[in-house]
């Protein structure tokens, strides 16, 4: 997978609508002399791009590990803590109603994402029963579908200008340089540590709440911290490339799948290395494929990971 | 994690567990009104009752995977109030009632969550961790399964590597609840002779148990409760009388107990 991840690197650097060969990609990179628009495309153009492709995919992976494990669910992506509603709404947000400020985008889209898993967690873990994993995907549920009613009465409202809300919606990276990781490089941060501290106690779920209580865990408590890390992975992410959360459903199943274990010790880290891998890879492809024009890498990824999702379900039962 | 922590000092010489008129309320409802044992080093302690007496509201409430809302447990002569996570985990081990069955996570790499507690978080297993895990397998006669995924695995085996995860914990002290409940005569024989191991090896183990025989002829005291309380404590034969089990369980029945094997001869029909 580390390779796949290696590979998939290069070539994100090396591709697109100029190629450039990789001897001059690495020489690039640890600062030697290169022609000068070359630096240019990879320092300013490619290199940005490839780190949010990596850093997305490996978001999505690991925030699709953690919910799947807290909430005891294979269903189980940011769909449905909200996220996805909710910074879908954001975007839509800024793009229809305030399309001069397209600046505050992701911090519009990371900001609804989280609220709107906020208002998830405020209902299903506070209060009698609280951490109930029925009470919070209900609630997440019917939370998503608030946030994705304003959507859609906002595209309502202004039909002629929808169009360029699309590309963030269908979910895909652009050539935007450092700013949006510059700003929402914390959260991820913050996400991937917190992720990665709750590898051990969500094995200890997994054996039930009874056994995770023996060992010493609050059931809730880690239900609560590792949907929290998704959250802000999830959100995070889809401030940068919009809304893959399909990525965040199908990866850990295919590492699942691939490794026939479903140790959080080996699902977690190799879900952010697959993701890593696969938006890097997709991405490449989605704008090498019809060069100069760029397609959007959602559907892009959607198209190749469906068939391959499927053909593992299948083998695997 | 004991990051900053005041270090616990355990008193070695109190007894395991010490529980004085433990109670625990749901809503408004009081569902253990006063309940009280003792547990001392090598001793099998079975608590025994009729349905809804209490019994795993009791024995959750002093493992404090649900706190007691009054009464006094001691761990050691800790109070658990002082006792957290980890502490609580290297101090007792729980095995519940119905175990959870994933997919996917093998006899062997379910122990090594139960020895997860004595990890730090991003931490891999010592050599010394490695040996409890198989001794732990080992213990609960689970060698040969260890790559076996827990979904294939029979009623006894499962209840098994329940016992196997706890004492991968390295409690001294391991409290099940019905571990026997689901198993047929051979599995319930066959983890009977295992606890019995387990206590000689010095292990405190605090049985929940439905089987008054099973009760009689492996506890070394038995702990009987009704309605939410601790009646009677005592060995087998000085308590389970034929008097008490009419006062508890309404029914007339004599306890047969010698060597190692027991029978409840009851009048399963009304004789008048």
């Amino acid at each position: 997978m580390l390779f796949a991840l290696v590979a998939a690197t290069c070539a994100s650097l090396a591709l697109g609508a100029v190629s450039i060969p990789l001897s001059e990609v690495i020489d690039t990179i640890f600062g030697r002399q290169v022609p000068e628009a070359t630096e240019k495309i990879i320092e300013i153009l490619r290199l940005p791009r490839t780190v949010e492709a990596i850093v997305v995919g490996a978001a999505l992976g690991v925030a699709g590990a953690c919910l799947q494990g807290a909430l005891n669910n294979p269903l189980a992506s940011p769909d449905v803590i909200g996220v996805t509603g909710g910074a879908g709404f954001g975007a839509m947000l800024v793009i229809v109603l305030f399309p001069g400020s397209i600046a505050m985008l992701p911090i519009s889209a990371l900001f609804f994402g989280l609220f709107a898993a906020a208002m998830v967690f405020i209902i299903g873990f506070t209060g009698r029963g609280g951490g109930n994993i029925t009470r919070v995907i209900l609630g997440g549920i019917a939370v998503a579908s608030l946030f994705s009613a304003g959507t859609a009465a906002i595209m309502a409202a202004y039909p002629d200008r929808v169009p360029n809300g699309i590309y963030f919606l269908v979910g895909g990276l652009t050539t935007s340089g450092w700013d949006t990781l510059e700003t929402v490089w914390p959260y991820l941060a913050v996400g991937f540590i917190l992720a990665a501290f709750m590898i051990r106690p969500l094995d200890r779920l997994m054996l039930g709440d009874d056994v995770a209580s023996s060992l010493g865990s609050r059931p809730r408590l880690i239900r609560f911290t590792a949907a929290l890390a998704a959250a802000v992975l999830a959100s995070a992410a889809a401030s940068i490339a919009g809304l893959l959360a399909f990525l965040g459903l199908v990866i850990p199943h295919l590492i699942r799948l691939l490794g026939g274990t479903k140790s959080h010790v080996f699902v977690m880290p190799v879900s952010a290395l697959a993701g890593a891998a696969l938006l890097t890879a997709g991405d490449t492809l989605a704008r090498t494929i019809a060069a100069p024009e760029e397609m959007p890498v959602g559907p892009f990824l959607v198209l190749l990971g469906v068939p391959l999702f499927l053909w593992l379900l299948r083998k695997a039962a | 994690m004991a990051f900053g922590r005041q270090q616990i000092e355990f008193d070695e010489s109190a007894p395991l567990l010490d529980v004085k008129g433990a109670r625990v309320e749901i809503g408004n409802e009081t569902i253990l009104e006063s309940a009280s044992l003792t547990l001392e080093r090598g001793e099998l302690l079975a608590i025994v009752g009729p349905n809804g007496a209490g019994k795993s509201t009791f024995a959750r409430a002093f493992c404090g995977l649900r706190r007691p809302d009054g009464g006094e447990v001691r761990w050691k002569g800790v109070p658990l109030s002082r006792l957290k996570g980890r502490q609580l985990a290297r101090v007792r081990a729980y095995v519940p009632q119905r175990a959870q069955v994933p997919t996917g996570v093998t006899v062997e790499g379910a122990v090594r969550i139960g020895r997860s507690t004595h990890l730090k978080p991003l931490q891999g297993l010592t050599a010394e961790d490695r040996r409890v895990v198989e001794d732990s397998i080992a213990r609960a006669r689970m060698q040969g399964f260890e790559d076996r995924d827990l979904s294939t695995l029979s009623g006894g085996e499962m209840q098994r590597v329940q016992i196997a995860i706890a004492l991968a914990q390295g409690a001294p002290v391991l409290v099940a609840d019905e571990p026997t409940a689901q198993l047929d005569l051979g599995a319930t024989a066959a983890v009977s002779r295992m606890l019995r191991e387990l206590v000689a090896s010095g292990i405190g183990v605090i049985l929940i148990v439905h089987d008054l025989a099973l009760a009689a002829a492996i506890a070394d005291r038995v702990v009987v409760m009704s309605h939410g309380r601790s009646i009677a404590t005592g060995t087998p034969d000085e308590v389970l009388t034929s008097q008490l089990i009419t006062d508890v369980w309404g029914v007339e029945a004599e306890l047969v107990h010698r060597e190692g094997r027991s029978a409840l001869h009851v009048e399963w029909l009304d004789s008048h």
